[in-house]
């Protein structure tokens, strides 16, 4: 199944990636190659079929008390911050 | 379980090990010592490690020392050195998962399991080396290092947990954990002539563990026999509040009931699967299959036919759901709160830069494929097919597991391969996951135990699949083929090499 | 507020707008709803936060009961249908107050759908649909840079990160910025009466974005609509959207074509614009989320929770006119909230004057808060002591006039109203040979409209009873004060 460079493209803007023009290619190459490997799916009857999305059947619903219990991480987490202001994590602005 | 008090501590089991320490018999940092030791002389060569941690190993040692002095009771690893995927959080300690992108980063927390094994005094020795984010079958992917199959350094250990796997088979350390969403446990025991267990889903708590596909990541462990594959198992199986898809019906193995035999037990063999692999299955393999066969029904075990119909559908299904689901459990690494940050101009210039740099070739080319997937338009041609169809190929697990007792078959086409060899084609690479993605996608239980080794000396193991929950009767068969065979018990040449050999 | 040129109300007409609203409400938890971080407001930033709602490598989100049990309480207060089961599913968007880059939310399988919300406009009732309620966690907040220092930095604070979230979607039912306005306005109440949110809008409880169209009337077809978002407060709800009405119209009327697209509101300008920048099309990519089971809810369950569901503002305001007897405009006014009718109903039961306590909390005690901005709760006369002025108003003890007085003084005094009588020497003057002596003193010091009286002019009669009740500092008996000045008018003469 071809996969355009345009679709590669998409699909990277899309989750934030940064892929080099001389790389393009080769992703839309191999994407395609995955991408026509996975079509025998289609070939399936799955009509009736219910999906799995986990594999939990049995498993009792797991609900949390609603107690309040304060992390001893934060400072350890606020410390691994590529950049701070404060105690703010610092980015770039958005626009 | 005495051993001869001769014997090197390094090719000691686990448990006869813990024991020694509740008697007294040995020191926590006796132990410790050995195993650093023994790794100071190959882990550089085999490059298991990503982090090493000898300093807080001895402190923990000692600490165990002084406990069992005060007359404390000590745990079921008292003592006993392991070692840890990457990809598992240890608190203040590296946790990279073998990318760039989290270089330097330290969990300010413990995996779930890190707190099992600590309450049951094991001590913590290092951060093994794994294909970045678990995504791979050779370590190759490791955006660190390579890592050596200590039985050949010219070969892979498998992957993704190529590092916990080679460390154990060199006896750098007894024990350790890996994970295993389609196999990076199973796969890795096989090449390393290791045991490799991947309990059934919700067995282990994810809790800690760097997600890579949620709904079919486990934690499982490594170890050089069956019982102490179980006494790691039933240290960290259970129920654990902060992941609720782990299961109280996770329960500890009895040991003794590893030693009853496999009589009139009910070993299942789908060979239809075994055509599937066709020419891609080595000879060797298929050799140790059969032989492999026709020892368990000498132990007394009844072979019966079964069939997997839908497995041949596995590794397609697998690569539309394991990426679509690390697509979004990737999404976190965008350079705000940890990690590594490239700044780019604004926050899609910096998102960019630091994930186009962060990330290695694999992870990207899954993040493109489950963005696809996933992608409004391909979502019921892809991801929701691919649901349906591993509901198929559970209903088959569970109709082969209702007619027998465990299912049998290879873990990998072929032995150990070059480094190198496979880099090129990343469908091929996925195409050898054969035999180890449909119990993942079942998520029934699966054991990688080593069975023999090929005409070049590299190890071969075959894979055991059981009930869900059934953690016991794997190791069972395991354990009464073991009994059997040396293939558990011998170690690669660079254990006994160089520095007048292990001590 | 800046109107959009030349609508004229013919033109407006013509049109039928068609708006549906999405309300984010903020779920009064102690802890957020998959971590157990506190969710107060205000706290220094970043400092409730955990590595589950900092997103950090390796954690699971594990759900919070309370926050399933109050979305299941809306759905159940409004008349919705609480699925059995429901599933959580992750939205996948970058953004650096979303710490996982995916929002946990629910899809296709929400926990309510359907139900529907009674709003009176006016004299008209009307029912606004709405389409689904369901759980989800909230962002954390993202601080941009006002005014030129600190250029091209954002800071993030994550406290607000996962925060429990009910988003309740209206059906396309309301027509204008009025209804849209009653219809939030209700919401809120009914959120506040089950005492699932605090429905504080400045701190982000309660939240809304409006979906707006027209289309000429009689079509069955929606036209292209936009959303508004940004909007702080029900008043800007209103007004944005009557804006965004007359500016589509407007666009249609002069042969234009309303794009679809997301409006900011500015509300010091009055008019909502087109977010800046360029806006990706979104794809959220939506998928069950594998880390939480499904949430599954027991029929007993929530046949226990409908059995403990609070009166709700409906129902109470119909006993109120059925047991109190008041006027339906007064029970609406008296059931904005649950403890302004409780308050009504303890004032009425220890007065036995349903109507006059009623009057007197509309008016007397509304006016005094709405001067101070007390709530009822915080309201310095407490229903026992009003319900004793109430009494001796009807019982005639005391003047409405000294009522009033007295009312005052209860403001700043604890000491009740019999008691403030006493001690401010405001007992009613009834003594006859009092009043007279009274009124003697008012005709001495009036002698011209006590002549006037005299001869024949009835009208100063008023002047002189005025006169006297101010001398009498409001104490004399009405009644009796008259007939005093009367007897004295006609039988003394001057
Ligand atoms: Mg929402
Ligand atoms: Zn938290």
């Amino acid at each position: 199944m071809p996969i355009d460079v345009s679709v590669v493209r998409k699909i990277a803007a899309l989750a934030r990636l940064r892929i080099e023009a001389a790389e393009e290619e080769r992703y839309a190459r191999e994407l395609g190659s995955i991408l026509g490997f996975v079509e025998q799916l289609q070939a399936l009857d799955v009509s009736g079929i219910e999906p799995t999305s986990q594999v939990t059947e049995g498993a009792r619903p797991a609900l949390r008390p609603d107690e309040v219990c304060p992390s001893d991480a934060r400072d350890e987490a606020l410390a691994g911050a590529p950049e701070r202001d404060g105690d703010y994590f610092k980015v770039p602005q958005v626009v | 379980m005495s051993a001869p008090a001769n014997r090197p501590v390094v090719l000691e089991s686990a448990e006869t090990l813990a024991a020694s320490v509740r008697s007294g018999a040995r020191s926590a940092v006796e132990i410790t010592r050995a195993f650093l030791a023994q790794a100071d002389r190959t882990a550089a060569k085999l490059e298991t490690y990503l982090h090493r941690m000898p300093d807080r190993a001895l402190q923990d040692a000692e600490a165990i020392d002084r406990k069992r002095a005060a007359g404390e009771a000590l745990g079921n690893l008292a003592g006993v050195p392991i070692a840890i995927k990457d990809n598992i959080c240890v608190r203040g300690v590296p946790t990279t998962c073998g990318s760039k992108i989290l270089e330097g980063y330290r969990p300010p927390y413990d995996a779930h399991v890190i707190e099992r094994l600590r309450a049951a005094d094991a001590v913590v020795i290092g951060k093994t080396n794994c294909d970045e984010f678990a995504m791979g079958s050779s370590t190759e992917n490791s955006a660190y290092r390579i890592t050596k199959n200590p039985w050949a350094l010219d070969r892979v250990p498998g992957g993704s947990s190529g590092g916990s796997a080679a460390t154990v088979a060199a006896c750098e350390a007894p024990l350790s954990l890996g994970s295993d969403t389609g196999g990076s446990v199973r796969q890795p025991a096989a090449f390393c002539g290791v045991y490799g267990l991947k309990p059934t889903y919700g067995a282990v708590s994810r809790y800690g563990l760097v997600a890579f596909a949620s709904s079919l990541d486990q934690i499982g462990p490594f170890a050089r026999s069956a019982r102490d594959t179980a006494l790691v198992q039933n240290v960290i199986c259970g129920r654990d509040a902060r992941d609720t898809t782990s299961r109280a019906e996770a329960r500890p193995i009895d040991l003794e009931t590893l030693e009853e035999g496999i009589s009139g037990l009910r070993v299942g063999v789908p060979r239809s699967i075994l055509d599937e692999a066709g020419d891609g299955l080595a000879p060797s393999v298929r050799a140790a299959f059969e032989a492999a066969i026709s020892a368990l029904e000498r132990a007394g075990a009844r072979i019966v036919d079964v069939a997997l119909p839908h497995a041949k559908y596995a590794i397609a299904t697998y690569y539309l759901i394991a990426p679509a689901e690390a697509s979004s459990n990737l999404a976190r690494y965008d350079g705000v709160r940890y990690g590594v940050r490239r700044p780019d101009g604004d926050l899609r210039g910096m998102y960019e830069a630091t994930r186009g740099a962060g990330f290695g070739r694999e992870v990207k080319r899954r993040i493109l494929l489950g963005t696809y997937a996933l992608s409004a338009g391909y979502y019921d041609a892809y991801y929701l097919r691919a649901q349906k169809v591993r509901t198929l190929i559970r209903k088959d697990f569970l109709d082969a597991l209702a007619a027998s007792d465990a299912l049998l078959l290879p873990i990998t086409p072929t032995p150990a391969f070059k480094i190198g060899e496979k880099t090129d084609d990343p469908l091929a690479m996925y195409l050898s996951d054969i035999f180890s993605i449909p119990a993942s996608l079942a998520g029934v239980p699966a054991l990688s135990f080593p069975v023999s080794f090929d005409a070049s000396g590299l190890p071969i193991g075959l894979q055991l699949v059981g009930r869900p929950f059934d953690e016991g009767t794997m190791l069972k068969v395991a354990r009464a083929y073991e009994k059997e065979h040396d293939a558990a018990s011998r170690v690669p040449a660079i254990v006994t090499a160089g520095e007048g050999g292990a001590r | 507020m800046t109107k959009p040129a030349g609508i004229s109300d013919d033109s407006r007409a013509k049109y039928e707008p068609v708006i549906g609203l999405e309300v984010h409400a903020q779920l009064k938890t102690k802890t957020k709803i998959f971590c157990s971080c506190s969710t107060t407001f205000g706290a220094a930033p970043n400092s409730q936060v955990c590595p589950v709602c900092l997103g950090l490598p390796g954690v699971l989100p594990v759900l919070n009961e309370r926050a399933v049990e109050f979305a299941a309480m809306t759905g159940l207060a409004v008349g919705a249908t609480v699925h059995p089961r429901s599933i959580f599913a992750r939205k996948n968007y970058f953004y650096p107050d979303l710490p996982k880059g995916y929002q946990i939310s629910q899809y296709d399988r929400p926990l309510c759908e359907g139900g529907g919300v009674e709003i009176h406009v006016g004299d008209v009732r009307k029912r606004i649909g709405l389409v689904r309620i369901h759980l989800e966690e909230d962002a954390g907040k993202s601080l941009h840079p006002e005014g030129k220092e600190g250029v091209n930095t954002t800071r993030v604070d994550l406290n607000r990160a996962g925060v429990p979230l009910i988003e309740i979607v209206s059906e396309p039912d309301i027509r204008s910025g009025a209804e849209a306005y009653h219809y939030l306005t209700k919401l809120k109440q009914i959120l506040v009466y089950l005492d699932v949110c605090d429905g504080n809008m400045e701190e982000g409880s309660l939240r809304c974005d409006a979906n707006v169209s027209v289309r000429p009337r009689g079509q069955a077809a929606f036209g292209t609509r936009t959303e508004i978002k940004n909007l702080n407060s029900f008043r800007y709800v209103e007004k944005a959207i009557a804006y965004e009405i007359d500016r589509q119209i407007a666009l249609i009327e002069s042969g234009g074509r309303v794009v679809q697209e997301t409006l900011l509101w500015d509300s010091a300008r009055g008019v909502a614009e087109t977010l800046r920048g360029k806006e990706e099309a979104h794809d959220y990519r939506y998928f069950p989320e594998p880390d939480l089971l499904p949430v599954d809810l027991d029929a007993s369950w929530v046949e226990g929770l409908h059995a403990t569901l609070p009166e709700l503002p409906d129902a109470l305001r119909e006993r109120l006119v059925r047991e109190q007897g008041i006027p339906e405009y007064d029970a609406e006014v008296l059931t904005e909230t649950r403890a302004l009718a409780s308050y009504y109903e303890e004032t009425s039961l220890r007065s036995g004057q349903p109507k006059l306590a009623s009057n007197w909390i509309m008016t007397e005690v509304n006016a005094v808060r709405n001067k101070t901005g007390d709530t009822i709760e915080s309201f310095p006369i407490r229903p026992d002591r009003l319900g004793d002025l109430v009494g001796m108003v009807s019982s005639g003890r005391v003047s409405g006039k000294i009522a009033k007085q007295l009312f005052e003084l209860m403001l700043g005094d604890p000491a009740g109203p019999e008691a403030l009588v006493q001690k401010h020497g405001l007992l009613p003057i009834e003594d006859e040979a009092a009043l007279r002596a009274l009124v003697r003193e008012v005709i001495a010091a009036n002698p011209g409209p006590a002549a006037e009286f005299r001869a024949g002019k009835e009208k100063t009669f008023a002047f002189l009873v005025g006169q006297a009740m101010k001398q009498s500092r409001g104490r004399a008996h009405p009644e009796k004060l008259q007939a005093a000045l009367k007897a004295v008018l006609t039988e003394e003469s001057a």
